[in-house]
């Protein structure tokens, strides 16, 4: 499969600060990636340079195999949609769909028809004339991807386009956009901060933190075999519980300390009373008869929201647990939990990295 | 006290302080107007009860008025031009680069801003007569005026550049244009209100300059409104009507800008503070 977008080795300095570390990544052709991790993970600074807005310190990038590493923004033939949309106020709406065509001196009758194409396809026809401030935010978004798409670039870059709507639309926007995407067989780079949208609209995603990329690969791969506790923590929600434990003298179950000791099977074979961190997803924690479970936990708090029930246990170590069951529990309660041997991820104690 | 007494309290003062700073301005309108008997009168009328409208044409040919406002012209429009050309540059680059030397480069500008146009005026002076300068004074004060009023013209423009998002220009760059392109295609246009508004302070400030005007250029037929004004008074003067006429014909044109224009200049000064 062709490589649309190639990195390797490309570090990012800010004076003495190491914004990018080392970082590898190739996306072929017709892939969406996202970037995802917490704010000042270099993320942004990633896509930053992609489109040539940031100059990487050292290291390769590549856009559709040409070297890039100082190749001005203009000559990269990318598109780039920003958080703030970046409209041209003085513009109107056709205008900032035309301004790239206009640049590259394409006509007017040609440029106005390749408008009225997108627009029709975005659902802006009727708004054409209108300037950004007369529209609303979603139709301001709109008109933000449009003006990516127009030009028909060799890669979409997205810098969190998301994240100034409301929840609703901003649902029914990720569908749009992975829409949007396939139809025009597009290669995508989208940054967010938020797991969910990288995990629905994403082919592949970028678990990124202070620099480094801590794990990429499939939604899926990233939910179920985390790298380390942080992917572990960061994917997922609500997010994985972490509670300490140690390895028992068989080598094949867990002791966790939540509450009381407590003790749960292993599927595979560890290194004896070795510390270690167990990661157990709320989502595989389920409901047994009393007797029956691994776990025997008191009840903290409990919220619901209709099609699920939050359940926050009131040990040291705090457990949360989702029960999409309406199984009455309240504050005070004492619940017996049980845990699939192969839904339990486990952590090095000092590393983190999973084993 | 009551908020609406407060408020009618304040109003009471603010007419009364307006009142006070307007007298002048009133007191100039109604002595052009005078004859020279009412003008001397104790105590004095505060309306004319003739009015002289035939001072202002005498006023207007007897000292050559129209060459004099033609110099003051000049000397503001080219003062204006030399100022934005330069100064909207400068502003830009200190509008968009966040360093020490850009905090020291700031500092220098206000620091010039400081020094009054009769202390400068002593080493420019020389410094033009060594150039040779002095043989086209005009042109002297104008780059006298565009140095002195830079500071303020680039501190303004600065703020008006500071509001523009600087997405929007990186938004021109991946679109394909070149730097230079997005600054005259998106930048320039968004902060065209801004520097016209400076533009227009600018160019009061030079239509009025005195001090330049008058120690460098000596020929009379050179010299701006200012000057000529300065010439009508001597120790003796008592043709105060004639005088106040000229300053009428003078000023008003400025005021009548200042008053068509006022809303957008004050929201201009404001426009780098609110977005």
């Amino acid at each position: 499969m062709t490589k649309q977008i190639e990195l390797s080795g490309v570090n990012k300095y800010y004076g003495a600060f190491h914004a990018l570390k080392n970082i590898e990544l190739s996306i072929a052709k017709g892939t969406f990636v996202a970037l995802v991790g917490p704010s000042g993970c270099g993320k942004s600074t990633l896509l930053r340079s992609l489109a040539g807005l940031e100059s990487i310190s050292t290291g390769d990038m590549r856009i559709a195999g040409e070297l890039m590493n100082n190749v001005p923004p203009r000559k990269r033939d990318i598109a780039m949609v920003f958080q703030s949309y970046a409209l041209y106020p003085h513009m109107t709406v056709e205008q900032n769909l035309t301004y790239s065509l206009r640049i590259r001196g394409i006509g007017k009758a040609e440029a106005r028809k390749a408008a009225q194409e997108v627009a029709a396809t975005t659902g802006l026809s009727q708004l054409l004339g209108r300037y950004p401030r007369e529209l609303s935010g979603g139709q301001r978004q709109r008109v933000a991807m449009s003006r990516a798409i127009i030009r028909h670039p060799k890669a979409f870059l997205f810098d969190e386009p998301l994240s100034n709507l409301d929840a609703a639309l901003r649902v029914h926007m990720r569908k749009e956009i992975r829409t949007l995407h396939d139809r025009l067989g597009a290669t995508s780079v989208y940054v967010t901060h938020d797991q969910i949208e990288a995990m629905t609209m994403a082919d592949h995603v970028v678990v990124m933190k202070d620099g480094v990329i801590e794990q990429q690969g499939a939604p899926l791969e990233l939910y179920d075999r985390p790298a380390n506790k942080f992917v572990a923590g960061f994917i997922g929600s609500p997010a994985m519980n972490f509670v300490p434990a140690t390895v028992g003298e068989d080598g094949r179950s867990l002791a966790v300390d939540v509450g009381e000791k407590q003790t749960i099977v292993l599927d595979r074979q560890l290194q004896p009373g070795r510390k270690v961190t167990a990661g157990l997803r709320p989502e595989h924690l389920h409901f047994v008869e009393p007797g029956q479970g691994v776990f025997r936990l008191p009840v903290g708090i409990v919220e619901t929201t209709g099609s699920a029930t939050y359940i926050t246990t009131s040990t040291e170590a705090e457990v949360t647990i989702v029960e999409t069951s309406r199984r009455a529990v309240k504050t005070g309660d004492v619940i017996d939990i049980s845990v699939l041997p192969a839904d339990v991820h486990v952590f090095d104690d000092k590393t983190g990295l999973r084993i | 006290m009551s908020d609406t007494n407060r408020n009618r309290l304040m109003l009471v003062i603010a007419i009364i302080m307006a009142a006070i700073y307007l007298f002048p301005l009133y007191w100039m309108y109604i002595t052009a107007l005078k004859s020279g008997s009412e003008m001397f009168a104790t105590p004095p009328s505060f309306w004319p009860s003739e009015p002289q409208w035939g001072t202002y044409t005498f006023v207007w040919e007897s000292r050559g008025m129209g060459r004099y406002l033609w110099n003051s012209l000049v000397i503001a429009f080219g003062s204006v031009t030399l100022i934005t050309v330069l100064g909207v540059g400068c502003a830009y680059v200190l509008a968009r680069y966040r360093n020490v030397w850009v905090d020291i480069g700031l500092f220098l500008i206000l620091m010039l801003q400081v020094l009054p146009a009769s202390l400068m005026i002593t080493p420019i002076f020389v410094g033009f007569s060594q150039l040779g300068m002095l043989n086209y004074p005009r042109l002297a004060v104008i780059i006298a005026i565009a140095a002195k009023s830079m500071p303020f013209f680039v501190v303004l423009v600065r703020a008006t550049f500071m509001a523009v998002p600087q997405e929007l220009e990186e938004a021109a760059l991946v679109d394909g244009n070149s730097r230079v392109g997005a600054f005259f295609n998106i930048v320039l246009p968004l902060a065209r209100n801004g520097i016209l508004v400076s533009a227009i302070l600018i160019f009061m400030q030079a239509f009025g300059e005195f001090v330049y005007s008058k120690s460098i250029i000596q020929a009379v037929e050179l010299q701006p409104a200012s000057v000529g004004l300065n010439s009508f008074m001597g120790p003796n003067t008592n043709e105060w009507n004639r005088i106040m006429a000229y300053a009428t014909i003078y000023v008003t044109p400025i005021l009548a800008i200042f008053v068509l224009l006022q809303r957008r200049i004050v929201s201009g000064l404001t426009s780098g503070a609110i977005k």
